[in-house]
């Protein structure tokens, strides 16, 4: 392929919208026939079998290999042991699974979890569906917390000046320090993160007490800082806003990514969805204006791309529009007056059930603005209301200058940084390393030894969240205990216990939580079982707005460049899940990228610099650079870059050093989301990037099926195929008690990518690292396609789960030479592994391309602490053997035996797949589809059902519900 | 034209190959000697405490579920900790050698380590409570324990021996209330296991599938 040839398509493709309806990658509508005959491009795995030996060689090896295949199986089985209790804790039968109600906090969302732990270890996280911001769900870095829990790489002791040293020498030195600072606090500084818990802020205001004078200062690199600034802007204090969702007909969201990075996204995404429901009078309809795409403008029925300094003004002109007094755009935005005019006539008919929100990193007069906008549409109190923090709020902008201000005058004589990584996460012009090596005295704690770790004098290890007492308040202000599932597995301490060490309080762990709360044994015993602190969410209130921000808006720089836009990384964060495995490897929402950040450019600007997936970008700003690879999103405002923060570290261990480029390089304190003036330059470096977006192409066969609802109530029947089965040479088997049968609601799933991941905790997969994802090997068992729709700078995004489809005639069985896949009585596809040799035949004829093969040896056999967290109902596979989704075949066997010792049947709902317990959505249903009075049997009489490739007549048990939009009239044509 | 070989290489043919067969036999016994399992059938395996079956179940005859509690309700039946040992060897033999182990690792708190008798290969999920639910006796796997002074395995464990029963459950079904019992043996096995498959619901078309093992 020669560059001038992409490039000119690329630019016919941006004159001109015909082409292909759905899209996966830029490439693909491009069309280049070079693209087209790169085999490696459909399956990567083939390309690198091109021999690099020669013939000779070749049968060497052939013949050694076969001579030694005899001797590899020449030994006895290892003698196994059982060592049983001296004395049994409790009576619960050791094999069965136990669930205790937690709470974490992952990615600054907090919910309430159950912890699944087998003989005592955690092997799975579950949703509390009693907990109201989880309602049975969770996030991707949610589930990850296990494998975090169990991490080699954690650090195991307490490390001075490099030397392993010991907890009583701490406590020593605790001691002596107290001491020091018992009279005169002044120079013994705290930095903390996001203060979420209840106990902690206790502790805080003990410490501010015992040590008079001193300072605690608290950072998050994503923080809501604007939210609160906005919100005391328009009410003269920090509150906090509740959205209730569900009862909002019409939604605005100004840059917020509620169903993806912001907090309390779990409980948003099912209101969200609880709203759109095809077969009710109510569908809601959204509109998104965001510059760089996310899974929230993904799910919006109008996405307009705007580049973030403008999108303050349309929340303004659109209060022009609705005719609120004093408020009139100082610039105008450039959204069309066709599109605000239907916008502000469908808020305006909506009163009391519309709904808008700000996104963090608009400024706080957006926030303000939209307070201002939901109290005019007499919102408050319907779709959004407000509650007064109980913890105080601290600015983390505030907190980081504060101290870095104290570092430099040298009055900083003992910093103790409590579980964060400043060194790496701070803003380049904070200079946090330069000056922390001006304190005399340093104290980190921790997870991991990290690159502050490494420049402090005392390292100590920081107890994981499922290993110690504590409690956290989620985004609606609720409290819940948190409470450990396992006894630390390292010499390691929690904040709490490292805070009392300093303060002589020497209560247990337990005990200070449960004095937060003032709850007698039986009070909390309730608690900790229901994983929730009754009545702890403040009150609502309904304060009015002082509009007398109205009057400092600042007006946008009128400057033509570009804007440089900071963002967490989807599944790393800000860099603290840079070691985890699955969070690494689970495919990015939207761009489908692993192990790697990027800069997100428009196709305007690709187009402009010559830019093409992965070329190394040249990015300066006031004199800060870096370099990083490109990616080209669809539908990303023109003058827009997005950077995403997280990657870049230095120290994060053996799973996460040396992967992508640190944006916080280029970030400063002020300006931390947005800045202008930014200065890009293609160079000739190129970055392998290992994306799954363009693995396991479907030849585009409309996979996905969606349609407007005036369509669908037109014609209900829109997105099926053909009504009955054509006929078939396979033999049709016979059924036995149950039919499982899956249906997954494309207009329920928002792409999330959390169904991937806690299949991959639940079914002990593997993960292969970027060099092997590249070849297309990565081993998860559902994938979430992406594909768009329509015009390269505008596109509509659909989102498709697709797991094994368990068909009924299954292309795979009749092509297995070992019979090593096989249909069982209740029409399961299973794979059996001890009979499987191999031959990959049958992901060969898959048409779905969900089976999975073992290349190399993936599954880690050695290291002890990740024995210990898998799942021990599934078979942990070794390296030559086919795998794919089994439909939890483990969770219904448990479920049949139940039933069967019970002598009952399976109840419905009985069996939850790990994807469809943890979707936030429910947007998998799963159950006996012989049974017509099921949840999965309903789902499968809508009339928005359709199967995936049916023209195949494989009669998969995995089928489709066809996803609606509900596009405002007047803008049909502009979605 | 003369021989090419001389009348004596007779002799060295027929010796190399009496040589090969040797080999050959001794390749295929060293293969099932290496490859067979880590123990075999009918051969006691040696334990810290010489626990006998015999003793407890034949002669006392304590009931399996005393021990084995989990039986019932999971799919491993339980190795009983020390402290079920306990409530009768606080007062039992108390100063018997072959008793220290037990009385020291209850001291101590230190563990025993039994050595396993039935092992199953990784990829299979035995479920106990299943089986003892749908009748199918201890003794039909385990043999007569009453009667082993130490403990063995009597049964092959292999798939095929599993199918053998899964195929084709009348066979061995016993009523639930005869299955804790040793020796027990129905007047016509045949009639009594197709009505008890029926009583109990068994759904033979499914018992062969390979996921009601494999997972």
């Amino acid at each position: 392929m020669t560059r001038p040839t992409a490039r000119d398509a690329l630019r016919t493709r941006l004159g001109d919208s015909r082409g292909p309806r759905y899209w996966r990658a830029l490439e693909e509508i491009i069309e280049q026939p070079a693209w087209r005959s790169r085999l490696h491009e459909a399956f990567p795995q083939l390309a690198r079998l091109e021999p690099a030996l020669d013939r000779r060689d070749f049968l060497k090896l052939i013949g050694a290999s076969l001579a030694l295949a005899g001797l590899g199986a020449c030994s006895r089985p290892p003698q196994e042991q059982i060592v049983p209790w001296v004395r049994r804790p409790d009576q619960l039968p050791p094999a069965l699974p136990r669930f205790y109600a937690s709470t974490l906090a992952c990615a600054g969302d907090v919910a309430g979890v159950l912890v699944e732990t087998h003989q005592g270890r955690p092997t799975k996280i579950e949703g509390n569906p009693a907990h109201p911001m989880s309602l049975g769900a969770t996030t991707p870095a949610m589930q990850a917390a296990v494998l975090e829990l169990w991490d080699p790489d954690r650090s195991q002791g307490p490390v001075h000046d490099g030397v392993a040293a010991s907890w009583d020498a701490f406590r020593a030195e605790a001691g002596r320090l107290a001491a020091r600072f018992a009279r005169d606090g002044h120079g013994l500084h705290v930095l903390g993160g996001r203060l979420d818990s209840p106990t902690l802020a206790a502790q805080r205001d003990a410490w501010l007490a015992r040590f008079p004078g001193a300072q605690w200062h608290a950072y998050e690199a994503i923080d809501d800082d604007n939210a609160l600034a906005g919100a005391r802007l328009a009410f003269g204090t920090p509150l906090r806003t509740r959205h209730r969702v569900d009862r909002a007909r019409v939604i605005l969201a100004l840059e917020a990514d509620f169903l993806g990075s912001q907090p309390g996204s779990l409980r948003h995404a099912r209101d969200f969805i609880a709203g759109r429901d095809p077969a009710s009078e109510e569908f809601n309809r959204l509109y998104v204006v965001e510059a760089s795409p996310t899974l929230t403008g993904a799910r919006a029925d109008h996405r307009w791309a705007l580049d973030s300094a403008h999108i303050g003004m349309v929340a303004l002109e659109l209060g022009d529009l609705l005719g609120l007094p004093g408020v009139h755009a100082p610039q105008a935005s450039g959204m069309s007056a066709r599109r605000l005019r239907a916008l502000a006539r469908d808020l305006a008919d909506q009163r009391g059930t519309s709904l808008v929100l700000a996104g963090r990193t608009q400024p706080p007069w957006v926030h303000a603005l939209a307070h201002l906008l939901n109290e005019a549409l007499g919102n408050v109190g319907h779709t959004v209301d407000y509650y007064e923090p109980a913890e105080p709020w601290v600015s983390s902008a505030d907190g980081l200058r504060e101290l870095t201000r104290a570092m430099a005058a040298g009055t900083v004589d003992t910093l103790l940084l409590l579980d964060g990584n400043p060194l790496y996460a701070t803003p380049v012009d904070a200079q946090f390393a330069r000056l922390l090596a001006r304190v005399p005295h340093r104290i980190h704690l921790g997870l991991y030894r990290d690159e502050t770790a490494l420049a402090c004098q005392w390292h100590l290890p920081r107890s994981h969240a499922l290993e110690g007492w504590s409690d956290l308040r989620a985004a609606d202000g609720t409290a819940s205990p948190v409470q450990p599932v396992i006894a630390p597995l390292y010499d390691s301490r929690s904040t709490h216990e490292l805070l009392a060490m300093f303060l002589g309080d020497t209560q247990s762990p337990r005990e200070r939580v449960q004095a937060t709360w003032h709850a007698d044994d039986d009070a909390w015993r309730a608690s900790l079982q229901s994983g929730v602190i009754p009545h702890s969410a403040p009150p609502a209130q309904h304060p009015r707005v002082d509009d007398a921000f109205l009057g400092h808006i600042p007006t946008p720089a009128d400057q033509p460049g570009l804007e440089l836009l900071f963002a967490p990384d989807p599944t790393v964060w800000d860099g603290r899940y840079a070691n985890n495995g699955w969070l690494q490897e689970l495919p990015k929402p939207l761009t489908a990228l692993t192990w790697s950040n990027v800069a997100l450019v428009s196709p305007e600007l690709a187009l402009a610099h010559d830019l093409k997936n992965g070329d190394a970008l040249e990015m300066r700003i006031d004199g800060r650079h870096t370099q990083a690879p490109v990616w080209v999103m669809p539908g990303q405002a023109a003058r827009s870059v997005t950077v995403w923060l997280g990657y870049g570290r230095r120290h994060a261990g053996r799973v996460g050093g040396q992967l992508g480029f640190d944006a916080y390089a280029l970030r400063t304190a002020a300006a931390p989301w947005r800045v202008d003036g930014l200065r890009v330059n293609r160079t000739d470096a190129h970055y392998a990037l290992a994306t799954t977006q363009r693995h396991h192409a479907m030849e585009g066969r409309a996979p996905v099926r969606a349609t407007t609802l005036d369509a669908f109530r037109t014609d209900p029947a829109i997105a099926q195929g053909h009504a009955q089965d054509p006929p078939s040479l396979y033999p049709d088997r016979l059924h036995g008690d149950y039919a499982w049968g899956m249906s997954v609601d494309l207009n329920a799933c928002i792409g999330c990518g959390a169904c991937t991941i806690a299949c991959q905790a639940e079914n002990n997969i593997p993960v292969v690292g970027a060099a092997e994802v590249e070849r297309g090997r990565e081993m998860h068992w559902i994938r979430v396609d992406r594909y768009y729709e329509g015009d390269v700078r505008a596109p509509r995004i659909h989102h498709q789960p697709v797991p094994c489809m368990h068909c009924e005639h299954a292309p795979c069985e009749v092509v297995c030479p070992v019979g090593a896949t096989v249909h069982d009585a209740e029409g399961l596809n299973v794979q059996v592994y001890n009979r499987c040799v191999g031959t990959r035949f049958c992901s060969n004829n898959c048409p779905y391309k969900v089976r999975r093969f073992n290349f190399l040896q993936y599954s880690d056999l050695h290291t002890e602490t990740l024995k210990a967290q898998r799942n021990p109902d599934v078979t942990v596979r070794n390296r030559g053997v086919m795998e794919k989704c089994t439909y939890c075949i483990q969770r219904i066997e448990t479920a049949h035996i139940a039933a069967d010792k019970a002598g009952r049947r399976i109840a419905d709902g009985e069996v939850l797949t790990a994807c469809q317990a943890v979707c936030p959505t429910q947007a998998i249903v799963f159950g006996d589809q012989q049974d017509p009075a099921t949840a999965v049997s309903r789902q499968k009489a809508s009339p928005r059902h359709y199967t995936l490739l049916e023209e195949l007549n494989t009669r998969p048990r995995t089928t489709y519900l066809a996803s609606i939009r509900n596009p405002h009239p007047a803008l049909e044509d502009d979605a | 034209m003369t021989q090419i070989f001389h009348p004596r290489f007779g002799l060295v043919v027929k010796l190399t190959l009496l040589a090969l067969l040797a080999l050959a036999s001794a390749a295929v016994l060293a293969w099932r000697g290496l490859t067979n399992e880590a123990h075999r059938v009918g051969e006691a395996v040696e334990q810290p405490v010489p626990f006998s079956h015999k003793h407890h179940v034949g002669d006392d005859g304590i009931d399996c579920r005393y021990c084995h509690d989990t039986v019932e309700t999971s799919s491993f039946a339980g190795i009983p900790p020390i402290s079920t040992c306990m409530t009768c060897h606080s007062q039992l033999y108390t100063d018997q050698a072959v008793l220290q182990p037990v009385v020291e690792s209850w001291q101590r708190g230190v563990a025993l380590h039994w050595n396993r008798v039935h092992q199953l290969p990784d990829f299979v999920y035995f479920n106990h409570s299943i089986h003892v639910a749908k009748g199918v006796g201890c003794e039909s796997c385990h043999g007569r324990v009453d009667r082993m002074p130490l403990t063995l395995r009597t049964q092959s464990l292999s798939m095929e021996w599993c199918l053998d029963c899964h195929r084709a459950p009348q066979k061995y079904l016993r009523p639930r209330t005869q299955v804790f019992t040793m020796g027990w043996k129905a007047k016509d096995q045949e009639k009594l296991g197709l009505a008890l498959v029926e009583r109990y619901h068994i759904d033979t078309r499914r018992l062969t599938d390979c996921s009601v093992c494999h997972r």
